[in-house]
């Protein structure tokens, strides 16, 4: 007992004697380690005491091996070509170099070569979201369209003056845009051009990739060296016959030294294992690719919307950084817009995207501008002036021609539709009544609404 | 001809033992000397019983000859003729207590060797018709005046109704994929199933897990999803389930009584145990289509013999059989 009112006393004097802070300042008592509770000096309870004893449920856990770093996201993001399941489709023509344009691949679906299937693979032209792992190889429906793209194609070639045609592809949600595109890339292929394909624009500017002023430039661009080398590195893997066949040149005065025997693929390989020295490599790449008696270049970029607005980089004065001022995006972006030309002649193409489209009010109106100069150069629709709108986007869009993506023709159709079951995805007898149902269904024959509809649930 | 009776297959396929009181049971044993003679022949129109229940499984058995139809029937044989009677020798040829009671006669011609026998039947078959059938396709329907396209052909299949487009399996198993009322998540969900279905490779059958009788080759089913789909279904599906009855065995205890389950009930039953086993796999990627891919794999696992849930099955099985003895029937 007196020992306790002892320390009840101490206890008490203590309490007086609390250290006495300031009255404007609480962080010293704030910072204090929390006060000793009593029941540490308790001690465990006396014998015959109940006491409250909360047992933690052993949950049952998980305990298999987890997957390795980038399993997941590898098998979400794998590319399946082939299902060995599906029949082989009797009679089908292969695209080559020559039958681009011929009458037999006229609305006719088409295998693509196994060259080009590896090529366009190393460009990331294939998506997930696209119904290449029902069939037993990957094959296209030549449609209207892509005989736009082949008549382009030829064009190009046979121009004196070099031509560079200039295109955005616009159309509905599942019109066939992405494929559109990357018919246009394995058509390049075909006839060995060089071939630069920015599968996503939205990777380059929604700030998951490093990115570091370029020195020298005035306003400041920004290159983004980590997408630079691997882009590098796709047009290495996807060109590499074609950028084998030439040497560099001139002396690009890179920091490193380049033998004069060096082979384009070489150098673009080169900045693929360097990516510091990536952006100066790409240049070079360029100005050697650009050369006279070099072959024509093709140039797509998917999900344009993304490239027409304010990025989500910062400056150093923490200002958005537009995306135009990425050196990669402007480097597109001019030759989209035609500041600069192709000198050996070559194709732009730029595809818009129905599912994952940034809201781009500069984007939109071209694209009305576009479709209302194709009718009649005279009556032109005008920007709503009490609406914002992003000038450069607008500036860099003012002569850009769009090439419409609408359904297919109920012939189209039917040819698809008879791939489909000739390969043994579509377990019907593909008559006239089958197929207008099926088109009318779809949408008036949008191409993604008809595989949904024939392919997809209903056998 | 084969032999009406089949002696080498088991006699009843399912065999019921009802259980009345003693006094009753004795009673019958004295009616009922013996058991060739408690059966129905094919020459009474109606069970006695039939009319008592309207469950299959309570119906009594039919005559020898339905029986031996039955049988060669589900071994795949030709069977006797049930549009024929059967013949009362026949049915006495091996039960020698019964051809002590048969008159005079017939025991003479039973010893007798026979002289010859007609190879064909003396009875008249109803099958034959009475040549009232019209023959041919039916006339084509008019061509009437004013109609843009051709009227539809009758009748009408079954999935040209908005609301019964899809095959009932797929609808089935769609409906109880969905979670908190969202459809087209689960129709997104079932199209990656059937995809996943026919992407993989061919199944590997284990013959100690037999699947349905009649199911194609394991190559026929990548292609047809939906068969892929009702066969892994169809196969698991449990015949029976067992309802607990309190107080039926007295003293409050609770007796297993097994119920036997209908189409929809069985394939209900067996999609949730392939869910619930799908939901205790491991999610090997990441996304949306996670699920979908593990309900697929399960499905593969269920056509392969090597899923859980076949496990599950035989022990529903197992204890049904067990609880078979706890079935009162009324007679």
């Amino acid at each position: 007992m007196p020992s306790i009112t002892a320390h009840a006393s101490m206890a008490s004097r203590n309490l007086l004697a609390a250290p006495r802070t300031a009255s404007f300042s609480t962080s010293c008592l704030r910072f204090a380690l929390p006060p000793k509770g009593k029941a540490s000096q308790a001690g465990p309870p006396a014998r015959g005491q109940k006491s409250l004893h909360l047992k933690k449920s052993a949950r049952p856990r998980d305990t298999g091996k987890r997957p390795a770093l980038g399993e997941r996201k590898m098998l979400r993001k794998r590319i399946v070509l082939s299902n060995t399941n599906a029949l082989e489709v009797h009679g089908m023509k292969d695209l080559n170099g020559k039958n681009l344009r011929a009458e037999a691949v006229k609305g006719a679906v088409v295998g693509l070569p196994e060259p080009v299937v590896d090529s366009l693979r190393a460009v990331e032209a294939f998506k997930t979201t696209q119904g290449w792992n029902m069939f037993r190889r990957p094959a296209t429906l030549m449609r209207k369209e892509s005989l736009q793209i082949a008549a382009f194609v030829d064009d190009v070639e046979a121009a004196v003056g070099k031509k560079t045609v200039r295109k955005i592809i616009v159309g509905d949600r599942a019109s066939g845009k992405s494929t559109l595109l990357l018919q246009g890339l394995a058509m390049a292929f075909l006839r060995n051009w060089v071939v630069i394909n920015i599968p996503e624009a939205k990777d380059l500017v929604i700030g998951h990739t490093e990115y570091a002023p370029l020195p020298g430039s005035n306003p400041t661009q920004y290159t983004q060296d980590a997408y630079t080398s691997n882009l590098l590195s796709q047009i290495a893997r996807s060109n590499s016959a074609v950028l084998s066949k030439y040497c560099i040149t001139t002396d690009h005065k890179l920091s490193i030294l380049l033998p004069p025997s060096t082979t384009l693929a070489k150098l673009a390989e080169l900045g693929a294992n360097t990516p510091e020295l990536s952006w100066p490599i790409f240049t070079a790449l360029w100005t050697e690719l650009t050369q006279p008696d070099r072959p024509p270049i093709m140039l797509a970029i998917d999900g344009v919307g993304h490239i027409m607005n304010n990025s989500a980089y910062l400056s150093a004065d923490a200002q958005l950084v537009h995306a135009h001022d990425l050196a990669l995006v402007r480097h597109f972006v001019d030759h989209l817009s035609g500041r600069t030309t192709l000198p050996n002649g070559g194709i732009v193409l730029a595809a818009t995207s129905g599912s994952n489209q940034p809201a781009s009010p500069a984007l939109e109106f071209s694209i009305q501008l576009a479709e209302a100069r194709a009718k009649n150069p005279i009556d032109l629709p005008n920007w709503n002036p009490y609406k914002t709108v992003d000038q450069r986007s607008l500036q860099s869009l003012k002569d850009v021609d769009v090439l419409k993506l609408n359904g297919l023709s109920k012939e189209e159709a039917r040819a698809i539709m008879e791939y489909y079951a000739a390969s043994g995805m579509l377990r019907r007898t593909v008559d006239e009544r089958l197929v207008s149902e099926t088109w009318t269904l779809a949408g008036n024959g949008n191409i993604g609404e008809l595989e949904k509809g024939s392919v997809r649930l209903r056998m | 001809m084969p032999p009406r009776l089949n002696l080498l297959s088991v006699p009843r396929t399912i065999a019921y033992r009802p259980k009345t009181d003693a006094l009753a049971w004795q009673a019958n044993c004295i009616a009922q000397p013996s058991l060739t003679l408690r059966r129905n022949f094919a020459e009474s129109k109606e069970p006695p019983a039939a009319d008592k229940s309207k469950n299959p499984d309570t119906q009594p058995l039919g005559g020898v000859t339905e029986e031996a139809a039955k049988t060669s029937d589900i071994i795949g044989t030709e069977g006797p003729d049930i549009e024929q009677g059967t013949s009362v020798e026949e049915v006495v040829k091996r039960d020698k207590e019964a051809q002590k009671m048969l008159p005079k006669v017939m025991q003479d011609s039973l010893k007798s060797t026979p002289k010859g026998f007609r190879s064909f039947s003396t009875t008249a078959s109803r099958s034959q018709g009475m040549g009232l059938e019209e023959s041919g396709p039916p006339p084509p329907p008019p061509i009437m005046p004013g109609i843009k396209f051709s009227l539809p052909t009758l009748p009408i299949p079954s999935d040209a109704h908005l609301k019964y487009r899809y095959d009932p399996v797929v609808k089935q198993v769609t409906n109880l994929l969905m979670r908190h009322g969202k459809l087209s998540v689960a129709q997104r969900n079932m199209s990656l199933i059937l995809t996943h279905l026919r992407t993989s490779p061919p199944p590997s059958i284990n013959p100690s897990r037999p699947l349905l009788p009649g199911a194609p080759p394991p190559s026929h089913l990548p292609l047809n999803p939906i068969l892929y789909l009702s066969l892994a279904i169809d196969s698991v599906a449990p015949l029976l389930r067992l309802r607990s009855q309190k107080g039926a065995a007295g003293g409050g205890v609770a007796l297993q009584i097994p119920v036997p389950l209908g189409l929809r009930q069985r394939r209900r039953t067996a999609v949730e145990w392939i869910l619930a086993a799908a939901t205790k796999r491991r999610n090997r990627g990441s996304g949306k289509g996670g699920f979908a891919q593990r309900v697929a794999e399960e499905l593969i696992s269920v056509v392969e013999g090597k899923s859980s849930v076949w496990e599950r099955r035989n022990a529903i099985h197992k204890l049904g059989v067990a609880a078979r003895a706890n079935l009162i029937l009324k007679r």
